[in-house]
């Protein structure tokens, strides 16, 4: 069998370990897991922002409360079906990220980054609060969006569910992944290692600026749109500017750089709360513990876990194969 | 009943008091800034975290003087004290071993201490609720001769010390010897340490005066505003929209920034009862100035931001 074959039979049972597994746990284990999967969805859209184009975003969650919010509003507020409400909530994130990523014309990535602190406060702290539109923030009562159902079979269930946005998740990847080895990736890679560079040779770098802006907020829109129908309602807490920064932080300490570091992100947030109630400390301390490790971890592997790890794991079959006396080059090859 | 337009004309009448609570929120807003650019220019590294320090010092100051009840002085100085040690923590551990590494990375550390203040305080302290705020000074006051304005002598003190704290920066880095040395860095770390200069010893003095800065500007906003671990955290957003007025390295532009930022924050109060009025003029200030004040390459051309 080869190499790529190998890899391909190895994700597919990956991928099946993953969606028949939570069959066997409890309906409040598999609310957590689809969370998970939302937040990798969320994860995805940092490394399409900050990994492919290393632009740093602190309004990835406002991003998710467009999404959220016009789902919301169309679906309790206006009868709509979540089928038409969904595309219209990601196309409402994407005009918002396009928006927010115009002033990139003329900023360098650090002020731009301020720039989306100011946009996520003026989102959590104006846009969403009782008063200023609730047309679209609902007021006072929240929106409380039902899940819909696909080809007649109810996603009421937990695990109907699940099902449903794991499936989202892979194909979210599996665009983004056709992106980062196609013609597009190349182009992204070549405006985030040196704009000047890129311009030269005749790329618009403004243009695939914008439009990984918008694939970005795109993705995270439909993040949030998928918590709005998970949670059963949608409050302007669950997308504040502390979100984003803890985003941020989680895809860092994953590793930015790699598609990988969405599906990691998810098992650390069903299994690090957990762990941490494991060794009788509150849940509530998985923040501190994300802080900390960046900061260990910036300074001591500053290219994220994910790589890291792939990169020790390549060398120690390397090693393995060499002591076998076997062609390194040959080992290497069929990864 | 008045039409709502003309309701909202007896405003006007607010805008003197208003002018007050705009000044003073203006003054602490120019300590915040100033602590910002002063560690931009030295250390090239844009604090995120620098809200976060303010608020944990602050809760520092609050534990010693509202909940211990010792003297607010003793207080404010324990949290310069925090705030200090916090920013050399911050400095000597982690933004010293980056030299070199790409500026993402020093943001993005700057963003791990973020969330580690802010998770540490919210276990601490509560995240939200009501907290008393630390009074240096009795709210009683005075009324400007010839109106019926009242200014609270807080309110007069807040504004002295940190337009007097934020001025003496300027001065600090244009007369001393610490303040020659620090110029020499922000130019150019190389030639300063040709020079030699002691660039690490100046990097971390300007982090530790920069965060103390901040800690002072946490307790001084206390009164007024319903402070919280949140809201403390985020008043790096005001001090930057402060610090990009001032093209993050003019040190009196970025007071006149603040003092702008502060009326701009309350003048629309007395006339909108909406919430979340501060956020949007910090916004739209902070669109207008980035618009505006920055040029492609302008805040880059140090290439080390």
């Amino acid at each position: 069998m080869s190499g790529a074959a190998r890899s391909r039979v190895g994700l597919a049972v990956v991928v099946a370990a993953v969606a028949l597994l939570p069959a066997l746990e409890s309906d409040f284990q598999r609310g957590l897991d689809s969370d998970a999967v939302i937040i990798a969805l969320l994860v995805l859209s940092v490394v399409v922002l900050t990994g492919f184009v290393g632009q740093i975003s602190f309004c990835q969650y406002s991003f998710a409360a467009i999404g959220a919010f016009t789902v919301g509003a169309l679906m309790d507020g206006h009868g709509w079906s979540f089928w038409l409400a969904l595309p219209v909530g990601v196309a409402a994130a994407v005009l918002t990220g396009v928006l927010v990523g115009i002033p990139a014309l003329r900023l360098s990535g650090l002020l731009l980054a301020v720039l989306t602190i100011a946009v996520a406060l003026f989102t959590d702290r104006f846009l969403l609060v009782t008063g200023t539109w609730d047309g679209f923030s609902g007021g006072a009562v929240p929106w409380h969006p039902e899940r819909p159902s696909l080809l007649g079979a109810p996603l009421t269930g937990s695990y109907a569910y699940y099902l449903f946005v794991l499936a989202i998740l892979c194909a979210a990847i599996l665009v983004v992944w056709n992106l980062r080895t196609g013609k597009t990736g190349r182009v992204l890679r070549a405006v985030r290692d040196s704009e000047l560079a890129a311009a030269t040779v005749g790329l618009d770098v403004t243009a695939w600026k914008l439009a990984a802006f918008g694939l970005s907020a795109g993705l995270a829109g439909l993040a949030g749109a998928l918590l709005a129908v998970r949670i059963g309602s949608v409050s302007p807490g669950s997308y504040d500017f502390l979100h984003s920064v803890q985003l941020t932080a989680l895809a860092t300490v994953m590793g930015v750089s790699t598609i990988a570091s969405a599906p990691a992100a998810a098992v650390g947030t069903v299994f690090g709360p957990e762990l941490l109630s494991g060794i009788s400390v509150s849940s509530t301390w998985f923040p501190l513990l994300i802080g900390g490790t960046l900061i260990v971890q910036l300074v001591l592997v500053p290219e994220g876990a994910v790589v890291r790890t792939r990169n020790d794991i390549a060398r120690l079959s390397r090693l393995l194969s060499a002591r076998r006396g076997r062609d390194p080059a040959v080992a290497g090859a069929s990864r | 009943m008045l039409h709502p337009v003309i309701a909202s004309l007896s405003g006007f009448s607010l805008l003197p008091s208003y002018t007050v609570i705009g000044l003073t929120l203006g003054g602490v807003y120019a300590l915040a800034a100033t602590g910002l650019v002063l560690i931009y220019r030295v250390s090239g590294v844009l604090n995120f975290a620098h809200g976060a320090v303010a608020m944990f010092s602050t809760f520092v100051a609050y534990q010693i003087s509202v909940v211990a009840g010792v003297p607010s002085i003793i207080g404010l100085a324990a949290a310069v004290a925090t705030g200090a040690a916090l920013g050399f923590a911050i400095e000597f551990l982690t933004i010293r071993p980056l030299t070199g590494r790409p500026p993402l990375t020093k943001v993005a550390v700057t963003i791990a201490w973020l969330l580690v203040l802010q998770t540490a305080a919210g276990l601490i302290w509560g995240s939200t609720g009501y907290h008393r705020p630390v009074q240096l000074v009795g709210s009683n006051g005075f009324t400007v001769p010839l109106t019926n304005v009242v200014v609270g002598y807080d309110q007069l003190t807040i504004f002295l010390v940190a337009v007097g704290l934020s001025l003496g920066t300027s001065a600090l880095l244009r007369w001393t010897s610490l303040g020659v040395q620090m110029r020499a860095v922000a130019d150019d770390p190389q030639a300063a340490r040709l020079w030699g200069i002691d660039v690490d010893r100046v990097s971390a003095a300007s982090w530790m005066i920069g965060s103390g800065m901040a800690a002072v500007a946490g307790v001084l906003i206390t009164p007024l505003l319903n402070f919280d671990t949140y809201s403390l955290t985020v008043l790096v957003i005001d001090a930057f929209t402060a610090a990009l007025i001032g093209r993050l390295t003019n040190l009196p532009l970025t007071v006149v920034g603040a003092i702008l930022l502060g009326l701009v924050q309350y003048y629309p109060k007395a006339f909108f009862s909406q919430a979340g009025l501060s956020e949007l003029s910090t916004f739209a200030l902070a669109i207008i100035t980035l618009a505006v004040v920055f040029r492609p390459g302008l805040a880059t051309s140090r290439g080390r931001a």
